[in-house]
C-alpha cells in the first residue's frame, strides 16, 4: 500500500546545499596549499596535520558535549551515550567547516613558527572563535584570524625566519624584513629590492600560504564562477581598498616626486594577506552580513581599517585585524532596525561618506599630517 | 550557491506539448458543501431527486457573500460523503450518480450576440455572480466583486503566465480555446468600457505566442495584445505581472484598480465567455496531473467534481508505489498537500501534483543570504526566523512579515534545507497579533 505525507509548501527543493559551498572553498584553497606544500615541504605538512586534528576534534568534543544525556536516574550504556549525543546532530558541514578553518589557519601562519605556538593557537581559534559562540553557523569572528592573532601575540618573538633560499632570487633576503615590515616603517624606496613578480609569485619571506598571489586569485576566480562566496563583499572590499591607497600613493607623490602612485598600489595590492582574506576570510558567509547593501558597507569598513592599520599604526599588517573588527560591525549592519535587502538613499549616503571621509583623512593625515613618508 | 533563485527545474515543456484528454465520465461526481471562502451551505435538494447539468442545487453561506452550487452532470442526488477537500481538510461532498445524458437545466440557453452588445456592467455582474465564477487561477475570489469597482479601469491584464512550476492546465487551455479566451476579453471590455487588454505570457512560450499572433489578427481593432513578460517565478504574481506588463509598480496592499488597471486568469476568462454567451458555469475546468511519482504525466479536461482516484489508472498509475509520495493540488511550490488521494476535483483545483517524498535533513543556518536574494517582496526571511526562534514579538513586527506572498523561494533556495517559509507563517501569526 502507498503511503502519502503530508507536508507544508513549497514541496521543492534547489540542489545547491551548504556542503557544496564549503567543498568548493576547500577546492580553491587547494592550489595554495599545493604551492605552500612545494615551498615549505615539512613547516605546511606538520601545522596542516596538527590544525586539522585539532579543529576536527574540538568541533566532534563540542557537539558531543552540547548534547549530552541530562541525567534521568537510569544507567545507560557509553554506546547509548554515544548515539543520543550524535545521532543526527553531527554532520559533514561540521567537519568540512572545521577543514576549513584549519586550512586557513595553516595558511596565514607565518612559516617559521613553533609547534606549540600551532597548537594553542589552533585550539583557541576553534573554541574562542567559534565554539563558545553555538559552534557552526553561530560564530561571531573567523575562528582562523583569531587563532592566527593569538598565536602572534604571544609567541610572536619565538617565530624565526626560514628561508627557503632554493625559490627566493633575492640573496639578501635572510634578514627576514617582509615587504610590508619595510612599507609600514615609511621605507616605500627599500621595498623595490623584491620585485613585483616576486610578489606575485611569493618569492618572499612571510606566511606559509598568503604569500602566492597566483593560486589565490585561482581560488577566487572559481569561487566567483561557483557563487561560493558573495562577489559583493570582495568587490567593495578590493575597491574601496584601490582607492583610499590611490589617494595615499597620490599623497606621498605629491610630497616626495620618486614615489610612483600606482607602483605603491601595486606592492599593497600585492603585499601581505589582502587577497588571501579577501577571498577566503572575509566572505566566509557567517560572519559577514546578510544582506546585499549591507555586504558592500562590511567590505567598505573592512578595507577602510585595512588601510588605516597599514599607513597609520605601528603594525605591518592590517587585514586580520581589519577582518575581525568587521566581523564584530556584521551584527550592527544586520540590526533588524535598519536592516533591509533595499537599497535606500541613507546607504547610499552612507557608503559615500564612508570614502569620502576616509579618503580625507588618509589624505590630510599624509599631505598634512606627515604621518606616513614614501 | 550564493545567488537569487529565479528559476525552478522542472518538466513543463514536456507535459505542456501533451493534448488535453476529454470525455472523462466519473460514474459518480463530488461537489463540496464548503470551502475556504464558505463554511457552510445550504442544500435545495432531497435524496433520491433528479438534478439537471447546472441546476442550482445549493448554496454556500460565506461572511461576506453567497454562492450558488451548480450540478456538473444530470443524475440522482445520493447524499453527502467525505472526501478531502483541495485545502488539506476532510469536508462534505455532495454526491450525484452520473446518468451520462447531460440533460441541460432550462436556465441554459445562448444570447445572441445584439443581446450581449446590449448588456451592462450591472447586468453582467449578476450572471456572473449567479453562475458563481471565481478566479479560477487558485485564488478563488469571487469574480462579480471584482466587477463591481466603481474606479475608471483603462487596461485588462490577462494573466497566462502559470509561474508554477509543473503545471500546464493553462498553457493547454490557451492553446485549445484561444476563440473563447478572446471573447471572453471582448465582455470584460464591454463591461468596463476599457479600450486596452494584454493578454500575458511568459516570453518562452512560442508554441502560445505564434498561436495569438494569428488570433489577434482576426480580432482587429478591438485593442487586445499580446504582452511577452518575464520566465521567471514569482512572475506569475499580479505586482510582478502589471509591473512587467505596465511599468505599474503598486504598494503593498494597493488594490489595481486604484491604478486603473483589473487582472483575470485566462482560465476565468473562459468561464466568463460561457457564463455570458450561454449562462452557463464552469462545469468543467484543465487540470494537470504531473510529478515523478505518477507514470505518465497527462493533461485533462475533466467535469468539476470529478474524483481524483478515478484520473489516476488513465496516468498509468503510480510509480514507485513503494516510495512516500506527496500529494499536492496546486503548485509545487504553494499548494497544499493533502493526506490521501481521496480527494476532489474543485473549480480551482489547477493540477495533481504527486512527489516522492524526499526528506531532507535540516542544517544550521550559514547565514548565505540566499533567502534574503531570491525574496521577492524584499524581505529577510531568515532574520525573520531567528527573531520567531526568539519569540521577540517587536522584532518580528518590524521585519514586517505580513508583506510575505508564501511564495516558498526561501525554501527552496536554502542551503542549509531550512523550512523557512513555515517560520514565516508563523511569524505572520504573531505580527498579526
Amino acid at each position: 500500500m502507498m503511503t502519502i505525507v503530508k507536508e507544508t509548501a513549497p514541496h521543492l527543493r534547489r540542489k545547491a546545499t551548504v556542503s557544496r559551498m564549503m567543498t568548493d572553498v576547500l577546492i580553491a584553497l587547494g592550489p595554495t596549499l599545493i604551492f605552500s606544500f612545494v615551498v615549505y615541504p615539512l613547516n605546511t605538512l606538520w601545522t596542516l596535520l596538527i590544525s586539522l586534528f585539532i579543529m576536527n576534534a574540538s568541533e566532534f568534543v563540542y557537539v558531543g558535549l552540547r548534547n549530552m544525556m541530562s541525567n534521568d536516574g537510569q544507567k545507560h550504556t557509553f554506546k547509548e551515550r554515544f548515539e543520543y549525543s550524535y545521532k543526527g546532530k553531527i554532520t559533514k558541514n561540521n567537519f568540512l567547516s572545521a577543514s576549513i578553518s584549519a586550512v586557513i589557519f595553516t595558511l596565514i601562519m607565518p612559516a617559521g613558527a613553533p609547534i606549540y605556538a600551532v597548537i594553542i593557537g589552533s585550539l583557541v581559534g576553534i573554541i574562542f572563535g567559534k565554539l563558545v559562540f553555538g559552534g557552526l553557523g553561530s560564530n561571531i569572528f573567523n575562528p582562523a584570524v583569531v587563532g592566527m592573532l593569538f598565536a602572534k601575540f604571544c609567541f610572536g618573538s619565538q617565530y624565526v625566519t626560514y628561508v627557503p633560499t632554493w625559490y627566493f632570487t633575492i640573496p639578501d633576503v635572510a634578514s627576514g624584513a617582509t615587504p610590508l615590515g619595510l612599507l609600514s616603517e615609511g621605507a616605500f624606496s627599500n621595498i623595490t629590492q623584491y620585485p613585483l613578480l616576486d610578489l606575485f609569485l611569493g618569492r618572499i619571506p612571510g606566511t606559509l600560504g598568503e604569500v602566492y598571489k597566483i593560486t589565490i586569485i585561482i581560488g577566487l576566480i572559481y569561487l566567483l564562477i561557483r557563487r561560493s562566496i558573495d562577489y559583493r563583499i570582495v568587490v567593495s572590499y578590493l575597491g574601496t581598498f584601490v582607492i583610499l591607497m590611490l589617494i595615499a600613493g597620490l599623497s606621498i607623490f605629491g610630497l616626495n616626486n620618486n614615489v610612483n602612485p600606482f607602483e605603491f598600489l601595486a606592492y599593497n595590492l600585492l603585499s601581505g594577506g589582502l587577497l588571501f582574506g579577501a577571498t577566503f576570510m572575509l566572505t566566509d558567509p557567517v560572519t559577514s552580513p546578510i544582506n546585499p547593501p549591507s555586504r558592500y558597507l562590511y567590505g567598505m569598513i573592512a578595507a577602510v581599517i585595512t588601510v588605516f592599520i597599514r599607513l597609520f599604526a605601528a603594525l605591518p599588517e592590517g587585514v586580520g585585524y581589519s577582518i575581525l573588527l568587521a566581523n564584530m560591525v556584521a551584527c550592527v549592519l544586520d540590526h533588524y532596525e535598519w536592516s533591509s535587502p533595499r537599497y535606500t538613499w541613507k546607504k547610499f549616503l552612507a557608503m559615500g561618506l564612508i570614502i569620502i571621509i576616509s579618503g580625507l583623512v588618509t589624505f590630510l593625515a599624509i599631505y598634512v599630517g606627515g604621518a606616513y613618508h614614501g | 550557491m550564493i545567488a537569487k533563485t529565479t528559476h525552478i527545474k522542472d518538466t513543463k515543456k514536456l507535459v505542456g506539448s501533451l493534448p488535453a484528454i476529454r470525455y472523462t465520465e466519473p460514474k459518480y461526481l463530488y461537489l463540496a458543501m464548503a470551502n475556504a471562502r464558505c463554511p457552510k451551505a445550504e442544500l435545495f435538494i432531497k435524496e433520491g431527486d433528479h438534478v439537471n447539468s447546472c441546476q442550482v442545487i445549493g448554496m454556500r453561506q460565506g461572511p461576506f457573500f453567497e454562492q450558488p452550487i451548480h450540478a456538473t452532470c444530470s443524475g440522482t442526488y445520493l447524499g453527502l460523503e467525505k472526501h478531502y477537500h483541495r485545502n488539506g481538510k476532510l469536508t462534505d461532498f455532495i454526491k450525484i450518480e452520473n446518468d451520462f445524458k447531460d440533460t441541460l437545466d432550462p436556465s441554459v440557453h445562448q444570447r445572441s450576440p445584439e443581446e450581449i452588445a446590449a448588456l451592462t456592467k450591472e447586468e453582467m455582474t449578476q450572471i456572473i455572480k449567479d453562475c458563481a465564477m471565481v478566479g479560477l487561477g487558485g485564488s478563488s475570489f469571487p469574480t462579480y466583486i471584482k466587477f463591481q469597482t466603481n474606479k475608471p479601469i483603462y487596461t485588462i491584464l490577462i494573466n497566462g503566465i502559470e509561474c508554477e512550476p509543473y503545471i500546464t492546465a493553462d498553457h493547454r487551455l490557451m492553446l485549445e480555446f484561444p476563440y473563447r479566451i478572446m471573447d471572453g476579453i471582448k465582455y470584460v471590455m464591454q463591461a468596463f468600457n476599457c479600450k486596452h487588454a494584454k493578454i500575458c505570457i511568459k516570453s518562452k512560450y512560442h508554441d502560445i505566442k505564434e498561436v495569438y499572433q494569428q488570433v489577434i489578427k482576426e480580432y482587429e481593432g478591438s485593442g487586445i495584445e499580446l504582452c511577452l513578460v518575464g520566465n521567471y517565478y514569482p512572475q506569475g504574481w499580479e505586482v510582478e505581472m502589471i509591473k512587467n506588463a505596465t511599468g505599474i509598480q503598486l504598494k503593498p496592499g494597493e488594490l489595481p484598480s486604484n491604478q486603473g488597471i483589473i487582472n483575470f486568469n485566462v482560465s476565468t476568462m473562459v468561464g466568463i465567455y460561457k457564463a455570458i454567451k450561454y449562462n452557463m458555469p464552469v462545469i468543467k475546468r484543465f487540470v494537470t496531473i504531473t510529478g515523478d511519482g505518477i507514470k505518465f504525466p497527462k493533461n485533462f479536461r475533466v467535469r468539476v467534481g470529478t474524483p481524483i482516484k478515478d484520473l489516476i489508472p488513465l496516468c498509468g498509475g503510480y510509480r514507485n508505489p513503494e516510495k512516500e509520495k506527496v500529494f499536492i493540488l496546486g503548485g509545487p511550490m504553494m499548494g497544499a498537500s493533502v493526506p490521501s488521494d481521496d480527494c476532489i476535483i474543485t473549480k480551482t483545483v489547477t493540477s495533481i501534483i504527486i512527489l516522492d517524498k524526499t526528506n531532507y535533513v535540516e542544517e544550521p543556518c550559514v547565514r548565505c543570504g540566499s533567502c534574503v536574494l531570491s525574496c521577492p517582496v524584499h524581505l529577510e526571511p531568515v532574520q525573520i526566523m531567528n527573531a520567531v526562534k526568539a519569540i521577540d514579538k517587536e522584532r518580528i513586527k518590524k521585519l514586517n512579515p505580513l508583506k510575505c506572498i508564501e511564495c516558498g523561494l526561501c525554501t527552496y533556495s536554502c542551503t542549509s534545507k531550512i523550512q523557512v517559509t513555515d517560520y514565516v507563517r508563523k511569524a505572520k501569526l504573531f505580527a498579526k497579533l
